[in-house]
């Protein structure tokens, strides 16, 4: 790559007055490219030669380590279809997906329009406190919500026998209806803060006039909030919700890994926890490539489909 | 604002000055072809010692020698018996063999480390490491066929005595499907720590309440019935994985030595016989007993309270090893508590009684560099010396005589073997080809989690048993 740029070209060897400027300009852009090259080998190296990785490996068979990798085409795909705890992972993920994506910009958006709008008292505090759980990492926040939801001496359980309601106490970890969502209360604590403030920067660049003058007219807090509010924080809207949907994968991975690996027998199996089992701990590393391209496919779908299905005319003000 | 004279006159040198790169062209202009040429080659020369630079990095590896010594690189798992003693063991193997340089590399996860430089080809000469882990290593090298053939160590001489290795072994401690993992006659994997995993309970609460350990099942049931009067449960287990010593000790004790190998060899429909049921039923029985909280906390972060459970006379058996007494050394306990360990019951009146023993293994990858000291290496590492030094660090070696030396608890736990009823049994299910989305020890296991809460009938337990093993035996035929 390097000798290619190296080599001079033959015109700049008769330096012209007329010659000069694009020979200028070549040589900025050799400057531009000699300055890119770092950055770019190593964007290749370890982003773009994985990828691509990934999408050849699937149609092997490998264990990880030996020489010989056969090649079965499509095979891992289809045995993907009969593979009932795939099924189930795919679920899993498609439910957190939704109900932590909703919960999580529903009630940011909603905390956030209270503390900007109504000029709560000790909104800064709030703001503190909300966003502290994006700070810690996640293995942390396993351990307090294993801790939360321990079912003798947990908070959660420890809070309901203090109201005498006993009969709502719970074992949120194992029992197999409930842990999933135990899961998606977690990744709700976690992300709420960052989501919260990011919505309230936005809010806060909204000129006041408009509510002035909508005020004016009589329009009620809500009306506010859906006529101006949220039509003038769409774009950042739109953005949150797409990083938010990449994020979510990554981040049932890690809290499903540190808080129940997958437990108990299977029922909070994530796509890329079933990923990491598949390609490690049973040796089929083909198998769990492809379970990797079904995850990039998904991301990369559930974004398209976000971003088109949110698509409005930007409106300024 | 204040205006300071002279700060205008400072301004104009600055202001030709409009972006970086088009500076460049222009001084190169100025001084022609051969210093721009000159230059190019240097930003070339410096973007790629860049590279070189960042990319060095991740290859950093000091195998090789030059002062004509051979490097042998250990990796070792540091597990509950700590790192100091094969530092000393090393020592004393370089005191007496001057042209060997024995390089260490020990981790709780020696698989994270070991594997990226074993991808790129950088394999260690000799590891330390059992199977049974969550990473597998042991056991996708062994599916690989990438392990060394180590019989050759088992005919030689232990430095510095006149026995050979084999003969220094413990009977049954080798030829078995750990050691010899395709079921032939050739030792791939060493035994190096072995320990019984079975049982563990409080021997002060029997003693407090009279009870007897139980002999047989039938025993076992009435003594559930009698302590869910006192309001303790009969079994417990920290994770669903810990059953596996379980499972396999049952399996021998209903089915036999025959048995116990059409199971771990996935022999056509051996989970539809009635041995195999009966194995089943009686492991869903026992988990009708289980500590109603053992569920919700058989997970990573809370197996730990399961295992409190025993300390606190709520449970009375849990599936362990010794290296709980490591692990829980300190947890609060409840007065005069005292560790036992026993085999699982007898299926039968005056039946056989199989302890599952894990031993841990030392092997030689197949793509090292140095095999031959490694092998002598291993050869060493049966010595008396460093017997002795192991021991020390309560790493009990499969070598004869040994158990004589032990003290404390862990002279309690190595006594199940003085039974002569009891059998010790080792190894698990055999290495086929890896099959995508089957893994029967799973299959196995954490089942058990879905029978205690109901999610699912024995009869599907069964059913996916039987349908993991076909399609594993069709993969390692």
């Amino acid at each position: 790559m390097a000798t290619t740029l190296s080599t001079p070209p033959s015109d700049t060897s008769a330096p012209k007055r007329s010659a000069g400027r694009p020979a200028r300009r070549r040589g900025e852009l050799r400057f531009v490219l000699a300055c890119l090259l770092p950055a770019l080998v190593l964007f290749v190296l370890f982003m773009v030669v994985p990828t691509v990785n990934v999408f050849r490996m699937s149609f092997f068979t490998w264990s990880g380590f030996s020489p010989d990798m056969r090649f079965v085409g499509f095979d891992n795909f289809v045995k993907l279809f009969d593979d009932q705890q795939f099924v189930r992972a795919f679920q899993n993920t498609v439910a957190l997906l939704v109900v932590v994506t909703v919960v999580t910009m529903g009630s940011g958006l909603f905390l956030a329009a209270i503390m900007t709008r109504q000029r709560l008292r000790g909104r800064n505090l709030y703001r503190f406190v909300l966003y502290i759980p994006n700070v810690l990492s996640v293995v942390v926040i396993a351990a307090i919500f294993s801790a939360v939801y321990d079912q003798q001496n947990g908070l959660l359980n420890g809070t309901l026998r203090l109201l005498s309601l006993d009969g709502l106490q719970q074992v949120w970890l194992g029992d197999q209806d409930l842990v999933l969502w135990s899961v998606a209360i977690s990744m709700v604590w976690q992300s709420l803060g960052y989501y919260m403030v990011l919505y309230m920067s936005s809010m806060a660049s909204i000129p006041e006039e408009l509510y002035e003058a909508s005020g004016l007219d009589g329009a009620s807090t809500t009306r506010q909030f859906f006529a101006i509010t949220l039509p003038l924080i769409w774009q950042n809207l739109r953005t949150t919700l797409t990083f938010f949907v990449m994020s979510a994968v990554n981040l049932s991975f890690v809290l499903v890994r540190a808080m129940t690996g997958g437990g108990p027998d299977g029922s909070s199996e994530v796509l890329l926890s079933y990923m990491y089992k598949q390609a490690y701990t049973n040796s089929s590393y083909g198998y769990g490539m492809a379970i990797g391209v079904v995850i990039f496919a998904f991301s990369f779908l559930v974004s398209l489909l976000v971003s088109r299905a949110t698509r409005r005319e930007p409106l300024q003000f | 604002m204040v205006k300071i004279p002279g700060a205008v006159s400072a301004c104009p040198q600055t202001r030709p000055v409009r972006t970086v790169p088009s500076l460049a062209p222009r001084w190169a202009d100025v001084h022609g072809k051969v210093t721009r040429t000159m230059r190019r080659s240097f930003v070339l020369a410096g973007a790629a010692a860049a590279v070189i630079g960042l990319l060095a990095g991740c290859g950093a590896d000091g195998g090789a020698s030059d002062s004509g010594k051979t490097t042998l690189s250990v990796a070792a798992l540091e597990g509950g018996y700590g790192r100091d003693m094969y530092n000393q063991v090393i020592q004393a193997y370089e005191t007496a063999h001057p042209d060997v340089d024995v390089q260490l590399q020990i981790s709780k996860s020696i698989e994270d480390e070991i594997t990226p430089n074993m991808k790129a080809g950088r394999y260690p000469d000799l590891v330390v490491l059992g199977q049974g882990r969550k990473a597998a290593l042991t056991e996708t090298l062994v599916k690989d066929k990438a392990v060394e053939d180590l019989s050759s160590v088992l005919q030689a001489n232990v430095p510095g005595e006149s026995t050979t290795v084999g003969a220094k072994l413990i009977d049954g401690t080798v030829g078995n499907l750990n050691t010899n993992p395709y079921g032939d006659d050739k030792t791939y994997l060493m035994p190096m720590y072995y320990a019984p995993t079975g049982l563990v309970y409080n021997q002060g609460l029997f003693e407090e309440k009279g009870w007897d350990v139980p002999a047989t099942w039938d025993e076992m049931w009435a003594l559930g019935d009698k302590a869910k009067k006192d309001g303790i449960a009969l079994f417990t287990y920290p994770t669903a994985g810990y059953l596996d010593s379980f499972f396999f000790a049952l399996l021998a004790d209903v089915g036999g030595d025959q048995f116990y190998n059409d199971v771990m060899t996935y022999k056509q429909g051996v989970w539809q016989t009635p041995q195999a049921k009966q194995a089943l039923d009686i492991a869903a029985k026992l988990l009708s007993y289980a500590a109603p909280t053992t569920v919700g906390y058989a997970n990573e972060q809370d197996f730990t309270k399961n295992q409190q459970s025993i300390l606190d006379n709520k449970a009375l058996f849990m599936p362990n090893g010794t290296w709980i007494v490591g692990e829980m050394a300190d947890a609060p306990r409840a007065e005069g508590f005292k560790w036992g360990l026993m085999p699982l019951p007898a299926a039968g009146e005056g039946g056989k009684r199989y302890i599952a023993t894990s031993v841990e293994s030392v092997w030689v990858p197949a793509a090292a560099k140095n095999k031959d000291a490694a092998k002598e290496f291993i050869a060493y590492l049966y010595s008396d010396e460093a017997a002795k030094i192991f021991a020390k660090s309560n790493a009990v070696q499969p070598i004869k005589g040994i158990v004589s030396s032990l003290s404390g608890e862990n002279a309690e736990f190595y006594k199940v073997y003085d039974d002569p009823s009891v059998t010790a049994l080792v190894g698990g299910f055999a290495s086929t080809a890896p099959v995508p989305g089957v893994d029967i020890k799973a299959t196995l296991f954490d089942t058990a989690n879905s029978i205690i809460s109901g999610d699912k009938t024995e009869d599907q337990w069964q059913a996916a048993l039987n349908d993991a093993s076909e399609k594993l035996r069709q993969a390692g035929s």
